[in-house]
């Protein structure tokens, strides 16, 4: 057990995750992974009030989600990790996290951000923190939902990128 | 900073707001199709405008959010969603705040609309919000069946 999905996705806890991977992974634990939101009450219980009471939802800033990941505790539970951008999922990759496969599954349009796929668009410092993941080991896959299709990605899908900005 | 895509064409706006206003705030076109079915149903009605979360990130739907707000800061207003738990409803409580003055109603439905249309004027707020929710829950039923 541990972490069954590690996605990066700018809606944070939302439809495409409590239905659509949640039903598809069963996981005890979401774990959202947000510096700004974990020190936010407020916000964090928005965001926790927003899954189904069948399964749990923690928020931590990027430190204590490290910590917690690292620990036994983490071991004995089907985990998914969220982020809402690809630095913190590289933050909590650099820092030690035990996760292996990245699921980029959706980064939205937004001024200086060009489209690698239809749900996917990035500016350049998301492609820096993408070459870092690479360079940590980790395994890159976008792929909005369950269903939908699977796209690996890898230096030459982030140099290319690179070469248009 | 809008996204690329059919939410992109505009959010639909019906007539200038006079009176209590409320916002559809949906996934993918549904809002906009309930309030065209409204303007169909009731003729132009005003203060009723659709959005939808298209292409949007969560922070892009709050600040769209918190631009219709401001635009009668204060004044009551109730916003539509149609799910509990996704991106409209956690945009639609950042952007209201701890201390919203808009209600926010889940489950969006045409019954829901057509209700607010009609009581919205000279129903105490707290009783107009009741009503609705209850208006969009009897509208779920059996038809023809006893």
């Amino acid at each position: 057990m541990g972490v069954v999905l590690a996605r990066i996705d700018d809606r944070l806890i939302h439809g495409q995750v409590t239905v659509g991977w949640c039903q598809q992974l069963r996981p005890d634990r979401i774990l959202l992974a947000d510096n700004a939101i974990a020190a936010d009450e407020w916000q964090s219980e928005i965001y926790r009030c927003s899954v189904p009471p069948s399964t749990a939802v923690s928020v931590m800033s990027i430190a204590e989600s490290v910590a917690h990941l690292k620990s036994r505790a983490a071991g004995e539970e089907r985990i998914l990790v969220l982020t809402g951008s690809v630095f913190a999922m590289a933050e909590l990759v650099r820092l030690g996290a035990p996760i292996s496969v990245v699921n980029v599954g959706g980064l939205h349009f937004a001024a200086g951000k060009k489209e690698l796929f239809p749900f996917v668009y990035l500016d350049p410092m998301d492609l820096r923190s993408l070459r870092r993941l690479l360079d940590l080991g980790a395994e890159l896959r976008a792929q909005q939902v369950p269903g939908g299709r699977d796209f690996p990605l890898d230096l030459d899908h982030v140099q290319e990128m690179e070469a248009r900005f | 900073m809008m996204a690329p895509g059919p939410g992109r064409a505009g959010n639909r706006a019906v007539g200038k707001a006079d009176t209590m206003r409320g916002l559809v705030m949906t996934h993918g076109g549904i809002g906009r199709e309930l309030v065209n079915v409204i303007a169909m149903i009731m003729g132009e009605v005003s203060g009723l405008t659709a959005m939808s979360n298209h292409g949007k990130s969560a922070q892009d739907i709050t600040t769209e959010i918190k631009g219709w707000l401001a635009e009668e800061p204060g004044e009551h207003a109730v916003i539509f969603i149609d799910d509990y738990g996704g991106s409209c409803a956690n945009a639609a409580q950042l952007a209201c705040g701890p201390e919203p003055q808009a209600a926010i109603l889940s489950g969006v439905n045409l019954a829901m609309l057509l209700g607010f249309v009609t009581w919205r004027e000279g129903t105490e707020f707290p009783v107009l919000v009741r009503k609705l929710v209850d208006k969009g829950r009897e509208a779920i039923t059996t038809v023809g069946v006893r």
